[in-house]
């Protein structure tokens, strides 16, 4: 876990409620979820050490192994 | 969702930097790595993939206008299916675009800013893009026009002022090696090709539908030969050591020296890749909060655009340690997967989407 990281998130995180919400408050509620939820997804994965974690590109890369090692010889 | 018109012309002009700005820059030597000296004939083979991503984008917007990938491909297969499908185009636009923009970041900090923290420089691009997807798809195609001039400029100008150092001879033996050299190099160029379907969120949005094939059309004919220029350029400077270079453009723009007063115009190439780069992150941006908020069912789509830029700068980081597996990405697995998502599974959905019509016409009759 990396502090800094995490917390210059959370000050983005803040500052990007505090731009949207005047804006969004009458849509629905439905909107708000995604929002926060998006938002939530963005913080908890700047806890972690992503450079060194295996992601989504990293699966892709194995998905298209027999391909890659065709472009790689 | 999305009130603004563009017109068609407007669209061209938005694709055609999103294609070129990161073609001409880092594909030269990859192509040149399988295609050896031939490497200007791979865009002209890769094109076909273009042609076909457009003809197959433009033929479901036919079949359901006013709809992009993400809603169609649930009338098509199905409301689970094609929610799983949405789901595997979201994993493709949000991390495709952290990768171009990881890959703008990493040519900023290796070649010009070296002691600035490249999270600056690609959060200070992302917010320059949220803040124009934010302001809808008419500011996106009215800041495409406006770019445009200062993107074909300094190519021109850069083509023009070469002509002292190219050498012709380098372009022989023509496919010495037959035909598969280039092949095999046209396949990366292809992976970018296949972004064209990228027309498939636009052309709901556009003024004058009619036309948007053909403007769709022209834009690749035009990106092609970009690149088959470029990559002659490039070739005819450098030869045979194109391979090894990361950005060949820029040693190529090294070589300028006019009347000993226009040298150093690698700052050319940087005006070209930052206003590039700043269009094609902004298409894809927009790609993909569009189609999270279509995915998700939501009223509007710009709620989601701050949060998901946040999404975007976790992912040019996640899994790539270094910018040497950021390239070895862009050739083992970007043109696979930019083909499959873009031009196969598009191609799929036409062909179920024809059956399934046909079939409703013969069991009314």
């Amino acid at each position: 876990m990396r502090w800094g990281t995490f917390l210059g998130t959370t000050v983005i995180v803040a500052l990007i409620i505090l731009y949207e919400w005047p804006k969004m408050k009458q849509n629905p509620k439905k909107d708000k979820m995604a929002f926060f939820s998006l938002l939530l997804m963005g913080l908890v994965l700047s806890m972690f050490n992503i450079q060194q974690m295996s992601g989504p590109t990293a699966w892709i890369v194995t998905f298209f192994k027999p391909f890659g090692e065709f472009m790689e010889k | 969702m999305e009130k603004g018109k563009i017109s068609s012309l407007q669209m061209a002009i938005m694709l055609y930097p999103t294609i070129v700005a990161t073609a001409i820059l880092g594909a030269p030597s990859i192509t040149a790595k399988y295609a050896l000296n031939d490497l200007w004939l791979s865009p002209i083979l890769a094109a076909l993939i273009g042609y076909a991503t457009v003809y197959i984008a433009y033929k479901l917007h036919k079949l359901y206008p006013k709809q992009t990938v993400i809603q169609f491909s649930e009338q098509i297969i199905g409301r689970i299916p094609g929610k799983i499908l949405g789901f595997l185009y979201l994993f493709f636009y949000i991390p495709i675009t952290g990768e171009i923009l990881r890959g703008y970041g990493d040519f900023i900090a290796d070649s010009f800013m070296v002691n600035t923290p490249i999270i600056v420089i690609m959060a200070s691009m992302v917010i320059l893009c949220a803040l124009i997807v934010r302001g809808g798809i008419e500011v996106l195609g009215r800041a495409a026009e406006l770019f445009l001039p200062v993107f074909i400029f300094p190519i021109c100008i850069l083509i023009i002022l070469l002509s002292a150092d190219l050498d012709f001879k380098n372009i022989f033996p023509i496919l010495g090696d037959g035909i598969m050299p280039p092949l095999k190099g046209a396949i990366i160029p292809g992976g970018w090709f296949s972004e064209f379907f990228l027309i498939i969120f636009l052309l709901p949005f556009l003024a004058d539908m009619k036309k948007g094939m053909k403007y769709g059309m022209v834009t690749v004919f035009a990106v092609m030969m970009t690149l088959v220029v470029v990559n002659l350029i490039v070739l005819f400077v450098l030869g045979s050591t194109t391979s090894s270079k990361v950005y060949p453009l820029m040693n190529v723009s090294r070589y300028v020296s006019f009347g000993e007063f226009f040298e150093h115009l690698e700052s050319a190439v940087m005006a070209i890749w930052v206003v590039g780069a700043f269009v094609k992150i902004s298409v894809f941006y927009y790609a993909a909060a569009l189609s999270t908020a279509q995915w998700l069912n939501l009223s509007d789509y710009r709620p989601v655009v701050w949060p998901i830029g946040i999404l975007i700068v976790e992912f040019s980081f996640w899994s790539f340690p270094s910018s040497m597996e950021v390239s070895r990405y862009d050739i083992i697995a970007f043109p696979f997967h930019g083909i499959l998502m873009q031009t196969i599974i598009p191609l799929l959905l036409l062909v179920i989407a024809f059956v399934r019509k046909r079939n409703k016409g013969t069991n009314t009759r």
